[in-house]
């Protein structure tokens, strides 16, 4: 862990000019120093993308999630608005709620004192607390965190003060797509999970993007996928050039294991959507993968420096969730994409620390977009990395 | 008789804290009727006017006993004892109550005439 990484510094400047470009030093994937700079300089300050909307059905009910080092208490108020809270008692600090989801009738108790907070986070009862009038019951409410709803999930920033939304998370949606319009007609708020897998990856969170970016390691790899879609061969990544979606092959009837025909297509979408699979990286930790007939909805929360739960959700259409029509030949694919995928990150995150990848490794000329990212870490992290 | 309120700044499903001593808690039903009872839980010192009130009972915030606004009577524990229930009258759209004069059942540390009368 000798490499140091300057702020902002352009890895071309570490490379000869050539095919190759640097990628960051191993340490940036095995220092815990590293992961702590990104979880201040990057998670504690965007939009993170944390439960379905969905999981919150109602008043009171309720999801704890682990984002950055915090654990965030979700639920709806009386009017079902979505509400996010520290999961903290304000009086002596205990965890508020244990489970990872569940439903209260009325408020939220501490079980160490009983301090007792509505839906909307005030303070509304407690012991003695009619005897403390000096108490106010806003102030003494549970610590807000922003939230916003959009494709159906429900959006977090710890952040006193949370970026523009529009310039952050759609922004990068535009930059894939084109346009909003392009993604809105997939109508992935009104979708639904028709499956839900949950992984966990024993690898750096960026290892994991990195390897989403590029295409590179298609043709090894992901057998099924590149007979799917046959452009993957050729190793560009179908997130390289704005608004392309890599065609499906001539033969293939749909997006599924064996190539064999998918469900009802998505009403919404454009005939040059159609056939076509469209990816993309939501900074910094959502993948949206489009097909004509479902969409494939991945949020990473990185645990640790070796360590990201993935949280991979199938969406389609609600009549065919409703309807229980069979979605394992198209869940069966992306599955073993992400297997196939999540194995190569664990294969290389033990290597991030040997001595010979101090100064990291190299990328080939349809990996070189990946140095967008490096850089953006980089200066996200600034100095303290 | 205490005046509360005028009845119209009690809506229906409301509570309302009077901070005599000790404090009573004056509760409109959804249905409209206007109840009193002592505002400390026989359990522990908690309000009641912070409770949740359904029909004709409400349930005490911290740990859940149910106090009838008619009885007084508690439905389970925590609680045990009953807490007192005080006559109302609404006279020209004024609440009055009219305290009980029973000795009331107030929780540990909480002596009748101290305590949580802030």
């Amino acid at each position: 862990m000798t490499a140091t990484i300057e702020p902002g510094a352009h890895p071309a400047a570490l490379t000869a000019q050539g095919s190759l470009l640097r990628t960051l030093p191993g340490r940036a994937y095995v220092d815990p120093a590293f992961f702590a700079a990104e979880q201040d300089g990057i998670f504690d300050q965007m939009w993170i993308c944390a439960v379905r909307s969905d999981d919150l059905s109602g008043p009171g009910r309720f999801k704890t999630v682990q984002i950055s080092r915090e654990s965030i208490l979700l639920t709806r108020n009386r009017k079902g608005e979505v509400r996010g809270y520290f999961n903290v008692c304000r009086h002596r600090g205990a965890r508020l709620c244990l489970e990872e989801s569940g439903e209260v009738k009325r408020a939220f108790q501490c079980p160490y004192h009983a301090w007792t907070y509505d839906l909307d986070g005030k303070l509304i009862a407690a012991p003695n607390l009619t005897s403390m009038p000096d108490i106010d019951r806003v102030e003494y409410g549970l610590h807000h965190v922003a939230v916003r709803e959009w494709l159906g999930y429900v959006w977090v920033c710890l952040a006193p003060q949370p970026p523009s939304f529009e310039a952050t998370v759609q922004q990068d949606v535009i930059d894939r797509l084109g346009d909003l319009a392009s993604i809105d007609a997939y109508d992935i708020e009104h979708l639904q999970p028709g499956r839900r897998i949950h992984y966990d990856v024993q690898a750096n969170w960026k290892l994991i993007i990195e390897n989403f970016m590029e295409c590179y390691h298609c043709a090894t790899i992901h057998p099924e996928l590149t007979e799917v879609l046959p452009e993957f061969a050729n190793g560009y990544a179908a997130q390289y050039f704005v608004g392309h979606g890599a065609e499906f092959g001539e033969e293939i009837e749909g997006f599924t294991v064996d190539g064999s025909a998918g469900l009802g297509k998505i009403p919404g979408i454009q005939e040059e959507q159609d056939r076509r699979y469209y990816a993309m990286t939501v900074r910094p930790q959502v993948f949206i993968n489009l097909v004509p007939d479902h969409v494939i909805f991945h949020r990473l929360f990185p645990m640790a420096e070796d360590r990201t739960i993935v949280e991979c959700d199938w969406l389609y259409l609600p009549d065919v969730v409703a309807s229980g029509k069979d979605v394992s030949s198209s869940v069966e694919l992306f599955d073993r994409v992400n297997r196939q995928d999540f194995d190569a990150c664990e294969r290389c995150q033990p290597s991030m620390s040997s001595s010979q990848y101090a100064e990291g490794g190299v990328l080939v000329p349809t990996e070189h977009h990946i140095r967008i990212f490096h850089d953006w870490v980089l200066d996200r992290v600034g100095d303290l990395g | 008789m205490l005046n509360v309120c005028p009845l119209s700044e009690l809506p229906p499903g409301e509570a309302l804290r009077v901070p005599c001593s000790p404090p009573i808690a004056v509760f409109r039903t959804e249905e409209g009727e206007v109840l009193a009872i002592d505002d400390t839980c026989t359990h522990q010192d908690a309000s009641l006017a912070d409770g949740w009130l359904e029909g004709c009972q409400v349930e005490c915030p911290l740990h859940a006993s149910r106090f009838d606004l008619r009885t007084g009577a508690v439905d389970a524990p925590p609680a045990k004892r009953p807490v007192r229930t005080h006559r109302v009258e609404v006279v020209d759209g004024m609440i009055q109550v009219e305290l009980s004069l029973d000795t009331p059942n107030l929780p540990p540390g909480l002596a009748a005439g101290s305590g949580a009368n802030a």
